[in-house]
């Protein structure tokens, strides 16, 4: 090993937590931990990334926790198959360090060595340019099973300053506008020239994903972003030879008439429009934007909407967990939170809507980037709620699964379903 | 130093050769399916490609690599010669060079068929279960256990 051992401290330990949740295994509270208090790259570490064989940060929608890009590893796997999405963060916050041990990767916590990880592996199409010109990795990324396309690196809520308190995709966006030559908004034929060039690599994608800021405009509200997803899964929808392909939409909560266009004018085959907290007051003020062009109860009523569109199991929303614990609007007591947090859940599963969650990672160039997520009981419980109104309400998650997304400790437990 | 021996490796690399992988579910109930594309890998661990997601084998071996629990592997010829081995899950892949490796190898030998995870089993003890091997260490250690019309002149 040869990066200094962190200091120990007293927080609760990874052991401890399996321990108390013998129904979660290990793999899960350290990726869930990893998430939390994220990780730290030796210089050994670096040394192992090869970008011909890895795939390095840069292309990514949203920043980091120490705000420096710079060319570090994408993600990590574990030896499950499981991503761990995490980011990197400076030493003095206590995050994990990846190191080497025997030649490889390694997730090292107060000095020893917990898990081997992966590195996730670069796709064939990195090493190419589109036609225009422009790296190709900086028009679609990837994930492990995952063709990632973030066409518009802006979100309209932030023209009035009225942006998620969590959230640093303008900041972002002019950092790597800058830094890396992302395009701010990609040209549809151009995302469906890299589609298809992706797609000649043997069973390395098994998903489309698409996901931006929201636009508001639009002779309703929102029908521009409609209109602009409805062009790039059009022209991602010429290389596949049937109708449906596996593709994934996080988008704002549109209308029912707009999500019909959505499902029949494309491949589109499931559903996300994350609401961030599951607390009408907290949502008031932590996403301001989404509060001021669509509100709680409506955001919540066009997600039910859309299961009527895209089918049971197939709609889904997303939580930044942890901000429901943040000051001053914020529960003061995760247990508080968690019940609060679950009844609002079921009340969307039994409407056939499921709920996964992300952990929240602090950012410097945010509202709440000075704040501290929640504890790793708290996640952990969470999970399994989550996981469980699946199993009560039998909410297939196929299409936000490790494999797809590898973001969600709640959706990782449902590998084990039959469905 | 792997566990297996010549004669189980051959076993394994013989494609005429039976292979089953027996898995446990979450209440204790043994599943037991055919490993059509068993295989030696690196270092010893045996590879069990799992084509479907959703499969019951490929939800209890994650829950065996999950929470630490056995699985077994059994070979057996048409010889009678038969290997029971048991071991642990110990890594699974979905993406990267192992899996494209055998993504590519599942293509060219089926009709359109997919892959869903590529297992790496870590053998921990090998039994030689070819019955005639069992029946003499049986009767030279179980003496008691013979029916005695076996033994008439």
């Amino acid at each position: 090993m040869s990066t200094a051992a962190v200091k120990p401290t007293n927080r609760t330990t990874v052991d401890e937590v399996a321990a108390r949740y013998p129904d979660v295994p290990r793999l899960l509270v350290i990726k869930t931990d990893v998430q939390r208090r994220g990780v730290f790259y030796s210089e050994a570490a670096l040394a192992l990334l090869d970008e011909s064989l890895h795939q390095t940060t840069g292309t990514h929608i949203f920043g980091t926790r120490d705000g420096i890009i710079a060319l570090r590893p994408e993600s990590l796997l574990l030896r499950d198959g499981t991503s761990i999405i995490t980011t990197p963060t400076p030493l003095e916050e206590n995050p994990y360090l990846v190191d080497v041990k025997d030649g490889a990767p390694w997730l090292f916590d107060d000095g020893l060595p917990l898990e081997a990880v992966d590195y996730w592996p670069a796709p064939d199409f990195y090493s190419k340019t589109s036609s225009s010109g422009v790296p190709m990795k900086n028009i679609v990324s990837a994930r492990p099973q995952r063709l990632n396309i973030f066409p518009y690196r802006y979100c309209t809520f932030w023209n009035n300053n009225k942006g998620c308190s969590f959230c640093d995709i303008v900041a972002q966006l002019k950092k790597g506008g800058k830094e890396l030559n992302i395009p701010a908004k990609l040209d549809p034929r151009e995302v469906g020239e890299v589609v298809g060039e992706a797609l000649k690599e043997p069973g390395r994608f098994s998903a489309v994903f698409l996901t931006s800021g929201s636009i508001v405009s639009g002779q309703t509200p929102f029908d521009d972003e409609i209109d602009y997803y409805i062009q790039i899964l059009q022209e991602a929808g010429k290389h596949f030879k049937t109708r449906k392909f596996p593709s994934q939409i996080i988008g704002t909560a549109f209308t029912k008439q707009q999500l019909q266009r959505l499902y029949n004018e494309t491949g589109l085959m499931s559903y996300t429009a994350d609401i961030e907290v599951l607390n009408e007051a907290q949502f008031d003020h932590l996403c301001p934007g989404k509060a001021e062009w669509i509100g709680y109860r409506e955001w919540k009523k066009r997600l039910v909407d859309a299961v009527d569109v895209f089918g049971p199991g197939r709609v889904n929303t997303g939580l930044v967990a942890g901000i429901e614990l943040t000051r001053p609007y914020g529960f003061t007591s995760e247990d508080e939170a968690l019940e609060s947090t679950l009844a609002e859940a079921e009340d969307l599963a039994r409407q056939g809507v499921s709920t996964v969650f992300i952990v929240w990672s602090p950012r410097p160039d945010t509202p709440l980037g000075d704040q501290k997520n929640a504890s790793l009981d708290y996640y952990i419980r969470l999970a399994r709620g989550l996981h469980a109104l699946r199993v009560k309400y039998r909410l297939p998650i196929g299409f936000d699964d490790y494999r797809h997304c590898g973001n969600h400790p709640d959706s990782d437990l449902s590998r084990l379903l039959p469905y | 130093m792997s566990l297996l021996s010549p004669q189980a490796i051959e076993l394994i690399n013989d494609r005429c050769v039976t292979k089953v992988v027996a898995t446990l579910d979450e209440q204790g109930t043994p599943y037991a399916v055919v490993s059509t594309f068993l295989q030696l890998g690196e270092g010893g661990n045996l590879v069990h490609l799992e084509l479907l997601e959703k499969s019951a084998s490929n939800r209890n071996l994650l829950r065996s690599l999950w929470f630490d629990k056995k699985i077994s592997v059994t070979l057996y010829a048409a010889s009678g010669q038969s290997y029971v081995i048991a071991g642990r899950p110990v890594k699974a892949h979905i993406s990267g060079p192992v899996f494209r490796h055998y993504y590519q190898q599942v293509r060219s030998t089926t009709t359109d068929g997919d892959l869903s995870t590529v297992w790496l089993i870590e053998p921990e003890e090998v039994t030689d279960e070819t019955y005639i091997t069992r029946k003499q260490l049986e009767e030279e250690q179980f003496p008691f256990t013979v029916h005695l019309d076996r033994l008439t002149v």
